[in-house]
């Protein structure tokens, strides 16, 4: 009697799904576009379609704080909210929803937003406020999403009593099957526990003739037409049970309960050979269901029916022997409960992961003690505080994975620190031998030259060395106390044509030379800047490096400390969700203990009575 | 044996185990107490959880070198992707080689962060090579190329996988985000 499994995992994926299909970025930028605005957003979304949750929404959150999703704040905020509610973070996600309906004024958003919050305020138990928040959605959701609010509403109109409204909302959905399936089921076993068997009935019926496709639905399927069946046995409409009980799958899940029911409703009409025929097939099955141990009774007690002691001394022998083991199973399991054991070997074969979106516990460990916790299982207590329980061993996991990398972050610190101690005096020593000033200082006597070479047109200051020298020596000429007198004409007219060929040719080199000149001196410029740059960040950065140590490592020890304080925390509560499924647990063994028991009194009782009566007959 | 009686406590337990989903009504008081004291536990968490990645990412990836290459896929059509190698500098980085699930993901608009890293100021040369299926189910595989010119502040590349219709062959983008 797994049954919340099926469902409760559909519901979770097609929430999850619907949010994905109304948090999808929009394809409005064409082919060639890019989906989304937002990198980080679009990783967050890798992770949420990959079913990875906890990821999605961690990355969600530190993208948020660092104004990474900035394009995208109100779907971003949509599905925070709806990651931190399938987490069972009703509070933060209520705080969510209300402030998105504070601050959007797109319809599709708000609409949602009041759907999530509905959902809340159902989940808390705020019926009112939450049917106020259904009529607020002014517009058709997505299809799986308006799935959810038809059976969601329709469950808040059961637990409000307006038993005709959910029957009337369930005979409107048109859409997906599987969906109003699960709404018929959880409406009729609901309208059937407040003694509406005729309303309850009808839905039960359509889910169980239903044509089914796939596992799920004929599980269902089954499931609806057990609940049916034994709601007809208990209402004494013993004709109504069979057939309907009859529909069951022979090998499927609920095919013990059908038997069994099937057994009764026959027996009721005192057809007690055809009783047997179904309790003798199902006391050959599995005795640690419920159905089989009655089944141990049921046997004997129509053999006795049929007049047939002999048969019925026996099988109620053997049902004595079967009791007495499982009396003492129990008690060993009831130990376990005690002390602990039965509850962590119930997680050991789960694989340590974060977050509880998809989790169930399909199977129970095929162990004669776990066993016996099929029934607390279906307990919802006891699901969803395993769910949780779970969900905090993680989290604690999850810690000591971060504290161990914080150690090696320490390290890496550590390492940071040693090799600045010895690579500082290298640096110094190196970018001592450059004279920066120095070189800034040649360099703008440079380009001031330059300047004045174009102001003045001095073609003789922007010529080669070689020239400036001929240049200067001849000038130099002009000096000369001979120079004028008689004796130096020729040497004169010769200095006059050596200094007229060397200024022609300076004047025709004067451009080029002085456009060199200029781009010399700003390359020179250039370079000299960038290594002004390279001087100063090295030196802010071999300032800043030891303070940037030390920042990290002061938050490496805060937040050391806070994963301290949290695991502390965290193995408080994980104690608490021990002892409240042991408690469960140990309640529903000791119960099953007192059904064996009185399974056992019952065989006695009746053996002995057989006895007699055979003693009877044979003076 | 009153068989009647008996078998309506077995009746009543099935029906109550039958509820498909439990509603708020079946919660007990120390469930509810309990709750409370995890959904607070879990809010502290995923505080202390941001901080962490906040710290990690500072210390391992500084802004001022940080280099984040991102995977992302349009239709699809015309390639199925299996996997994606990334060199920068010559260098091989990364070697991912694809899930069908995270492929799904891909395909509904997630975008996977394929490479961080850190890189110096200046030019570098980012090299993606794309593995996987073409069109009639042909082995595909395709590079692209890009070279990014580093400053100072995070640098993000995302690769891009888009369908080309007109050439019905899919076109590898790349493309740089700032």
């Amino acid at each position: 009697m797994l049954r919340p499994v099926a469902n409760h995992r559909f519901s979770l994926v097609a929430l999850l799904a619907m949010m994905a299909a109304a948090v999808g970025p929009a394809r409005a930028d064409g082919v060639d576009g890019f989906l989304v605005q937002d990198l980080h957003y679009g990783e967050v979304l890798f992770h949420f379609y990959k079913q990875d949750q906890f990821t999605a929404l961690t990355h969600l959150v530190t993208a948020r704080s660092q104004s990474r999703v900035a394009h995208h704040q109100d779907d971003a905020e949509l599905l925070q909210g709806g990651l931190l509610l399938s987490w069972g973070q009703h509070e933060e996600a209520g705080k969510i929803f209300e402030r998105l309906l504070d601050t959007t004024e797109d319809l599709s958003v708000r609409n949602r937003t009041w759907f999530y919050l509905a959902k809340v305020r159902y989940q808390r138990g705020h019926l009112d406020a939450a049917q106020r928040a259904f009529e607020s959605i002014n517009a058709p959701l997505p299809p799986e999403l308006e799935a959810e609010r038809y059976n969601l509403q329709a469950r808040l109109y059961i637990d409000t009593g307006r038993y005709a409204d959910a029957v009337a909302l369930l005979n409107s959905w048109s859409g997906d099957e599987t969906w109003s399936a699960y709404a018929n089921y959880n409406t009729g076993v609901a309208l059937v526990r407040m003694g509406e068997l005729q309303a309850g009935a009808a839905l039960l019926d359509r889910v169980g003739t239903m044509s089914a496709v796939d596992e799920e639905t004929r599980s269902l399927r089954d499931q609806a037409n057990v609940a049916l069946g034994f709601s007809f046995l208990q209402a004494q409409l013993d004709g109504n049970a069979r057939p309907v009980l009859q529909r069951v799958r022979l090998n499927g899940p609920f095919s013990n309960k059908a038997l069994l029911g099937v057994g009764w409703a026959d027996s009721a009409g005192e057809q007690y050979k055809k009783a047997l025929g179904a309790w003798l097939e199902l006391s050959e099955r599995d005795l640690l269901d419920s159905a089989v141990q009655e089944s141990l009774l049921a046997v004997p007690y129509a053999y006795a029916q049929l007049g047939a002691d002999p048969q019925a001394a026996e099988h109620y022998a053997r049902a004595l022997d079967v009791f007495g083991t499982q009396l003492a199973r129990l008690n060993n399991a009831l130990a376990d409960a005690g002390d602990g054991r039965l509850l962590k070997s119930l997680l050991e074969s789960e694989p340590e992961s974060t977050g509880g979106w998809y989790w169930q516990l399909d199977s129970i460990p095929d162990d004669e003690r776990t066993r016996y916790l099929y029934f607390a299982i279906a307990d919802h207590r006891f699901h969803e505080g395993l769910k949780s329980y779970r969900d905090l061993v993680a989290l604690d996991a999850h810690l000591g994975q971060w504290s161990e990398k914080l150690g090696a972050y320490r390290d890496m610190l550590a390492t940071r620190e040693l090799a600045y101690a010895e690579r500082l005096p290298v640096l110094e020593e190196k970018l001592a031998r450059f004279d920066l000033p120095a070189m800034q200082e040649q360099q703008a006597m440079n380009t001031e030259r330059t300047t004045q070479a174009r102001e003045n047109r001095d073609i003789v200051a922007v010529a080669s060395a070689a020239e400036q020298k001929q240049w200067q020596r001849l000038s130099a000429m002009e000096d000369s106390p001979a120079w004028g007198s008689q004796s130096a004409t020729a040497l004169e007219d010769k200095q006059r044509v050596l200094k007229g060929v060397l200024l022609w040719n300076m004047d025709k080199e004067y451009r080029v030379r002085l456009w060199r000149q200029e781009k010399a001196n700003a390359e020179l410029a250039d370079e000299l800047q960038r290594a002004a740059e390279q001087f100063a960040a090295i030196e802010a950065a071999t300032a800043s490096l030891p303070g940037t140590v030390a920042d990290f490592e002061s938050r490496i020890n805060r937040l050391e400390a806070s994963i301290e304080q949290l695991q502390a925390r965290l193995g408080v509560s994980m104690v608490k969700y021990e002892q409240y499924l042991n408690g469960i647990a140990t309640e529903e063994l000791v119960a099953q203990r007192e059904r064996v028991k009185t399974y056992l009194a019952q065989a006695r009782f009746a053996l002995a009575a057989i006895y007699d009566r055979m003693a009877a007959q044979n003076r | 044996m009153k068989l009647r009686a008996k078998f309506r406590g077995v009746l009543v337990f099935l029906l109550l185990g039958m509820t498909v989903q439990g509603s708020f009504a079946e919660s007990s008081g120390d469930l509810a107490a309990l709750d409370q004291e995890t959904q607070a536990l879990k809010k502290s968490v995923l505080e202390l959880n941001r901080d962490l990645f906040v710290l990690e990412e500072e210390l391992l990836y500084p802004s001022n070198t940080q280099v984040a290459v991102f995977v992302s896929m349009d239709v699809g059509e015309y390639f199925a992707l299996d996997s994606v190698e990334l060199s920068v500098d010559g260098k091989n980085v990364s070697n991912y080689l694809y899930t069908e699930r995270e492929l799904n993901a891909l395909l509904r608009g997630g975008v996977h962060q394929l490479y961080i890293g850190n890189l110096k100021v200046g030019e570098h040369e980012l090299v993606a090579v794309f593995t996987g299926k073409g069109t009639h189910e042909r082995d595909y595989r395709r590079g692209a190329s890009l070279v990014i010119n580093k400053n100072i502040g995070s640098k993000y590349v995302e690769l891009r996988i888009s369908d080309k219709e007109q050439k019905m062959q899919p076109e590898f983008l790349v493309r740089e985000w700032e």
